[in-house]
């Protein structure tokens, strides 16, 4: 861009924003040229005006011309997004670091630029690269070897992702050298850096690019030179590695990122021996297997070791170590003694205390349906329930099943209890008739009653037709039970037999009373046939008993 | 008579002695039967049935009814001898047979112990007919209240137990006290005592019952 050119525009895009601003409410809602041209141009300024500040934006300037207002706002929205989250990171940064602004305010000469280093210093204080080890010392070397090489015009945004890595890793260290940590973390494994790596991480997931100026570095050198020799020492000795990877970098803005993470893989590809393995690294490869076992009890030596290397009494690491070895202590005396009872499977009265079971909260599976509570709707539901039952007739009484019977009933000769009205002689002369002539039927108490009430319903019958004036249908068939007597057959046909016939009215399976299975004599199993003997004598004794009684 | 045999008996001799003059027995005398009037060498026979105190009455009521069968159909004389308390009965020249005396004496006797008059009137026309007494302690010897609830037992409530018997044995029952008289004929009497004994001794009614239905019924199998 043509800065007069800029100038000339900014200046009308700044009326534009002014005449912006004094415009009523009102006269947004219809929609006028000259508002928009002006808004157009205002938000061009805008832009451009925030552009130094966000780096990763594709656009040099606002694009007006031709272009839809979705297409514009889009391109605002593009740039303000990551632009909004910076600033809220650093707003909070300041909340935290009241220090800083006064840091920012000495810093003011060098103008934006010395601000911005200041503002990405403060950003990786709490940013940590705990895993990369490797890569804080190739980004460290990176930067000795750009403060060697390019301590001037490093306003290439070619290389500012990795000036900033590295300004990070630098200042991490530098802040780590300050803090004097305890024996868990030295040159390779640093919780601080660990955590600003990984902000760093969320930082190009979100887009945000943090500037490096020619000032930042000087910044950086002079925290540099505040370090121990190993630090440069190290550093140095991965600067051969890590300039191929500067070489390959030359990208643009937009391939910064992919460049970064380049430059971690290829920090971690090229682990080399010499990483591990050299003369100085022997010392920081020891150092961290000592960090390792610090973990352990047994080294507590080591760490015994490193707090007499420090000064000034137990860090906040070394606080934070004697937390977690407490707990630890605390978690494995917990599972070496004894469980509580609730946790000890089945658990019976006597194995616990007493009344510790009220303290617990307990789940019984109730195979016990719960009792109905009776609420007014549940006493309504019922009673509309009866009436409905009984509205209908409708009762679960119990149907009696009825036995089928197969056999036809035999008739029960009855006993007349009262006086007989014939004299003996009668009764003897009607005996001798029936012996004589069978056929003359013999009515027993109970024909004789069943005649009188015949009788009796006949009569009743009588009148009752004749109140219907004799019409009536006729009675419906029913299948009576038929008594049948057991006299024989021919006496019942024949009026006058002569001879009296065996054959009985009743079939034999009607005579028959008895119950059971009947077997014959060779059908039995010996034990039956014990069983039929004992009987036979039984009876016989019975009466062998009763006639000795009679004769006595 | 003696010359009106010999003519009947000359006219056959006459023709055997015709025939024959030597030694002959005389034929066999025919005989016709005695009538009861000259049994015992034409004496009359008599019966004398004494009349216990408690069956004076209705004797008195039932008089005719006793009299009129026995006097008429049977041919005996009748007579009540109050003096003596006694019912006298005797044979009269057309008494047909010498058992109606028996017969009546039977009746008679039978009244007095306590039957009814149609049922001792069965002892006249049949011959099979029997009455048999006995007393409860000659079952069991029972004193005091259970002689009083096993005559309670026998009868039953109303009679109902002893009409029971009655009915399908065919026997009359008289419970008089401690006697017990049964008149029937000689099977159905077996029945009837047998179920009466065992009421003495103390079986409820009902098997009482249930027994004598199966013995009856048996009986009745029979013909």
């Amino acid at each position: 861009m043509i800065p007069s050119a800029m100038a000339s525009s900014t200046e009308t895009a700044l009326e534009s924003l002014h005449h912006i601003k004094s415009t009523e409410p009102p006269e947004w809602l219809v929609p006028k040229q000259e508002l928009s041209q002006a808004v157009r141009a205002a938000s061009k300024l805008l832009f451009s005006s925030l552009k130094p500040y966000c780096p990763k934006s594709p656009f040099d300037q606002l694009l007006t011309e031709g272009f839809d207002v979705e297409q514009i706002w889009q391109q605002i929205d593009l740039q303000s997004q990551p632009l909004l989250s910076s600033l809220r990171r650093e707003v909070k940064k300041f909340e935290k670091h009241p220090e800083e602004i006064s840091k920012l305010k000495d810093g003011g000469v060098g103008g934006g630029e010395k601000k911005k280093k200041v503002l990405e210093q403060i950003e990786t204080d709490n940013v940590v690269n705990d895993d990369e080890d490797d890569d804080d010392m190739d980004m460290d070397e990176d930067e000795d070897d750009e403060e060697e090489e390019d301590e001037e015009g490093e306003e290439e945004e070619d290389e500012e992702g990795e000036e900033e890595e590295k300004e990070r890793g630098t200042e991490e260290e530098s802040e780590n050298e300050g803090e004097e940590k305890g024996g868990i973390e030295d040159k390779f494994l640093k919780i601080k850096e660990l955590q600003e790596y990984l902000e760093e991480d969320e930082a190009r997931e979100f887009g945000l690019k943090k500037k490096k100026t020619k000032a930042e570095s000087k910044k950086e050198e002079e925290d540099t030179e505040e370090e121990g020799d190993d630090d440069d020492e190290e550093d140095e000795n991965e600067g051969s590695e890590d300039d191929d990877d500067e070489a390959e970098e030359e990208e643009d803005e937009l391939g910064l990122f992919d460049g970064n993470d380049e430059e971690d893989e290829d920090d971690l590809e090229n682990a080399r021996y010499e990483d591990f393995f050299s003369r100085k690294k022997n010392k920081s490869s020891k150092e961290k297997a000592k960090s390792r076992d610090m973990l352990e009890e047994d080294s507590g030596s080591d760490d015994e070791q490193d707090v007499d290397k420090r000064k000034d009494g137990p860090s906040k690491h070394e606080k934070e170590l004697d937390k977690l070895r407490s707990k630890i202590e605390e978690m494995e005396k917990a599972n070496l003694d004894p469980k509580v009872w609730t946790m000890r499977g089945e658990v019976t009265a006597a194995q616990r205390q007493k009344n510790s079971a009220l303290e617990v909260d307990l789940d019984f599976e109730h195979n016990v349906r719960p009792a109905p509570v009776i609420t007014e709707e549940v006493t309504a539901s019922l009673e509309d329930l009866i009436k409905t039952r009984i509205s209908e007739g409708l009762f679960d009484d119990v149907q009696k099943a009825r036995t089928s019977s197969s056999k036809a009933p035999r008739e029960i000769k009855e006993l007349d209890e009262s006086k007989s009205k014939k004299g003996l002689a009668e009764v003897y002369e009607e005996e001798f008739f029936q012996k004589t002539d069978p056929a003359s039927a013999l009515l027993t108490f109970s024909d004789e009653l069943k005649k009188e009430a015949s009788m009796l319903f006949k009569k009743l019958c009588l009148k009752l037709d004749a109140l219907s004036h004799f019409h009536f249908t006729p009675k419906p068939v029913v299948e009576d039970m038929s008594i049948q007597t057991n006299v024989p057959a021919l006496a019942m046909e024949e009026i006058a037999p002569m001879a009296v016939s065996d054959a009985a009215m009743l079939a034999p399976e009607e005579v028959f009373s008895g119950k059971g299975d009947i077997k014959e004599e060779a059908e039995l199993t010996k034990a039956e046939r014990k069983r039929r003997r004992a009987n036979k004598k039984r009876k016989f004794k019975a009466e062998a008993a009763k006639r000795m009684g009679k004769k006595a | 008579m003696s010359a009106e045999a010999p003519t009947s008996m000359e006219t056959e001799t006459v023709a055997s002695e015709t025939k024959l003059e030597s030694n002959t027995l005389p034929p066999k005398p025919k005989f016709e039967p005695l009538k009861a009037h000259e049994m015992s060498d034409g004496r009359i026979q008599f019966r004398k049935v004494s009349v216990p105190p408690h069956r004076y009455s209705p004797l008195k009521k039932y008089w005719m009814d006793i009299y009129t069968p026995i006097y008429e159909q049977m041919n005996i004389d009748i007579r009540m001898n109050l003096k003596a308390r006694k019912v006298e009965l005797k044979t009269r020249s057309d008494t047909p047979d010498v058992s109606n005396l028996q017969k009546c004496a039977d009746f008679v006797q039978a009244f007095m112990l306590g039957f009814d008059v149609p049922d001792a009137i069965a002892l006249l026309r049949l011959d099979e007919l029997y009455v048999e007494s006995f007393e409860i302690k000659d079952v069991k010897t029972l004193r005091g209240e259970h002689l009083s609830r096993a005559i309670g037992r026998l009868s039953g409530k109303g009679g109902k137990t002893k009409f029971a018997i009655e009915n399908t044995t065919k026997t009359r029952i008289v419970i008089a006290d401690t006697k017990i008289h049964i008149l029937g004929s000689f099977a159905n009497i077996k029945i009837a005592r047998d179920s009466l004994c065992s009421l003495i001794l103390g079986s409820p009614a009902g098997k009482v019952y249930s027994k004598l239905r199966q013995v009856t019924a048996r009986l009745a199998e029979r013909f």
